[in-house]
């Protein structure tokens, strides 16, 4: 029982990170209707800048932190503005272009700006909790507690903010969304700037819990799409019960079935699921 | 008539220069195939620069004297990923545009397996390094010698040690698809078996896979009582950071060759102390030769970070070339290198302390062979501890059987 647990506890932490890049994926697909490959990276150079702030230029990871999450929300911007705009008009395939594009500029961004080596961010939380036998290495614990706080604030900026409301008028129904008023130039920026920030947030989490490097972030944004199928497209619950789930069931399949086929196992289940509920576990059949 | 005098004399000495034997120099290029980005590279990176630190010194020196003309080195390097199509690519570059004969590096077994399929027919010399699948020194390819021995070879003394130090039940973590960390485990295996011990699991990992906490779980509970761990450096940190954080109160055993700076970026000294690394006898500052200690301060000095402990493979290589070139007499004629490298005796600039066979550096089927040690993380430093039971002239007569 107490293996279950931990192994439970295990697949939470990182259920966590791929809720975040979910998230991310799940709002700029939801409402834009593009599949941002270069999200992974995007969530890397996040992890990479944090690095460069804490262990290059001593600056505290309470700074740096926030530093990034700003860095994300410009680069979203920037990303929305320079690369997807001029096609927003033009055929699917085009975005779709665009964004494998950027990930191999990205990716050769980070590569050229801080190297090829993996790179850990540091930090000092290095105590483990031991609850009735279940071991909770502190950073794990903040990971957990960070994740939880970032999906309920963006839950609550979409759920209850009047830009929030905005942006879910777009996704139901862009035409009807410009008839009452709602300007969707602005919400495309405002959806890339959540989505990026919440991108940066998991290669931190990435970066401290594990680690940063050249091709972690392709393996990151596959995971995304991953959960992004499972919980439904589109769909934020959604996202935020696919990513747990996926993080679990990895956990449990290399504990209790074998690790070496962790990935497949996961991936099963995924099919599985979609065998029975195509539009994915909350999302809304078509 | 000082003046004509003056002049005469200048004459007189200006002709003497220009009669003067000079000796021509000339540039001999070699290539490295090696990782230089990617998972790997803390492999391939390390070698890459250990040929260029050991080129530089072979051109202070004076370069390589072939046949009454002097060469001076220059390398040409690329970068395969340790991918196999990556490797191919770099070699063909390498021969048919670089017009490079002799071609060194060669971290990972796969992308050296793809390059050792072909190599035989084409004029040129391989010299691989750190690749430790046992099938590349198996196929009696004249013109391929590696300076690493075989993860096999360690495997089984790494088997006894843990043995005799009385592990009944160890668990096995390890980047199992990868042949050569799987032959080390087989070898591992069978020596354990010997003592009445057993391979409760073997529990695996990718290349990139950073979350060992299901895998370490499943072990803890199993009662193992040792922890064996194989598998590149990265992973390998992370599996000592991560049982240290689940409380896996283990002896932990491992097959990793990193150095001290490449674990301490993942894990701190705390979390790696009392770690076992049964690897062969590679560099390790408190182990080093006269020769380890200048390598260590040179690489040091000309990169700014300590070499990792397999990268005098390559540095290793470099020199037994410029031996068997010296030998050979010629560096056209890469058949008669090949042969003279056969031949060598071990040059006496390497850092690695090879054991000869028959006095030669590599054995017939164009094999080096180390001894194996068993080294420990003690207060932030690999600490060599002692030798692993090796016999290299019977592994080398049971590596001509294989095919």
């Amino acid at each position: 029982m107490i293996e279950i647990l931990q192994q439970i506890v295990n697949g939470i932490a990182i259920g966590g990170v791929y809720v975040l890049i979910a998230l991310g994926l799940t709002t700029v697909f939801g409402i834009l209707g593009i599949a941002h490959f270069a999200h992974g990276s995007v969530s890397m150079f996040g992890g990479y800048l944090t690095f460069f702030l804490v262990a290059g230029q001593g600056i505290p990871l309470v700074i740096a932190i926030p530093v990034a999450l700003t860095a994300g929300v410009v680069l979203g911007m920037a990303i929305e503005l320079l690369a997807y705009r001029p096609v927003r008009k033009a055929s699917h395939i085009n975005a779709f272009i665009v964004a494998l594009g950027l990930t191999m500029m990205v990716e050769g961004l980070n590569l050229e700006f801080f190297g090829h080596e993996q790179v850990v961010i540091p930090t000092s939380f290095d105590r483990v909790f031991n609850i009735g036998g279940v071991t909770l290495p502190e950073l794990r614990l903040y990971v957990i507690l960070a994740a939880a706080l970032l999906i309920a604030a963006m839950t609550i900026f979409v759920e209850r903010t009047k830009t929030g409301q905005a942006i879910r008028a777009v996704a139901e129904n862009r035409d009807a969304a410009i008839l009452m008023g709602v300007n969707v130039r602005t919400i495309p920026l405002v959806v890339f700037a959540m989505s990026t920030a919440l991108g940066v947030a998991a290669g931190i989490m990435v970066g401290a819990l594990f680690a940063i490097a050249p091709g972690i972030g392709e393996g990151l944004v596959i995971k995304g799409f991953a959960v992004l199928i499972l919980g439904g497209l589109g769909s934020i619950p959604g996202a935020i019960v696919g990513g747990i789930v996926l993080g679990i069931t990895e956990s449990l399949a290399a504990g209790f079935v074998s690790s070496a086929y962790k990935d497949v196992i996961a991936f099963l289940v995924m099919i599985f699921v979609l065998l029975f509920r195509p539009q994915g576990l909350l999302g809304k059949a078509s | 008539m000082k003046r004509t005098i003056s002049t005469l004399a200048g004459a007189a000495v200006a002709a003497l220069i220009a009669a003067q034997p000079v000796l021509a120099e000339e540039t001999l290029a070699i290539g490295v195939s090696d990782a230089l980005t990617g998972g790997a590279a803390v492999y391939g990176l390390p070698q890459a620069n250990a040929v260029k630190l050991a080129a530089s010194e072979i051109n202070a020196a004076g370069g390589i004297s072939v046949g009454g003309e002097t060469y001076m080195l220059e390398v040409i390097a690329y970068d395969d990923k340790g991918n196999p199509t990556e490797a191919t690519n770099a070699v063909r570059k390498l021969i048919d545009r670089d017009g490079v004969k002799y071609i060194l590096g060669f971290c990972c077994s796969g992308a050296t397996g793809a390059v050792a399929s072909f190599i035989e027919y084409e004029d040129a010399v391989m010299l691989v390094g750190n690749a430790a699948e046992r099938s590349i020194t198996t196929r009696e390819i004249p013109n391929l010698t590696r300076t690493r021995p075989p993860a096999d070879y360690t495997g089984a003394a790494a088997g006894a040690f843990v043995a005799a130090k009385g592990h009944k039940r160890v668990a096995v973590l390890g980047a199992l698809d990868v042949g050569f960390y799987a032959s080390y485990v087989d070898a591992f295996e069978k020596e354990l078996n010997k003592a009445g011990g057993e391979i409760v699991t073997r529990e695996a990992f990718a290349l990139k896979d950073r979350d060992m906490t299901p895998q370490l779980t499943k072990i803890r509970g199993l009662e193992a009582d040792a922890l064996l761990v194989v598998g590149y450096v990265e992973p390998a940190a992370f599996i000592y950071r991560q049982s240290v954080e689940l409380g896996l109160d283990l002896p932990r055993y491992g097959f990793t060759s990193g150095s001290e700076e490449q674990f301490l970026r993942v894990a701190t000294s705390e979390q790696m102390e009392g770690v076992w690394d049964l690897r062969p006898t590679e560099l390790t500052l408190l182990s080093a030769t006269e020769n380890g200690i200048a390598y260590h301060e040179n690489y040091a000095a000309a990169y700014g970070i300590s070499p990792s402990p397999s990268s005098p493979y390559a540095y290793d290589q470099t020199y037994a070339l410029k031996d068997a070139l010296e030998a050979a007499g010629t560096v056209e004629d890469t058949a008669a290198v090949a042969r003279a490298l056969r031949e060598l005796a071990v040059p006496d600039e390497v850092v690695m302390q090879y054991l000869p066979i028959d006095g030669k550096m590599f054995d017939r089927n164009g094999q080096a062979y180390t001894s194996n040690g068993a080294f420990q993380w003690r207060d932030g430093n690999w600490t060599f501890v002692q030798d692993l039971p090796s016999d290299p002239v019977a592994y080398s007569e049971f590596l001509s059987t294989l095919d």
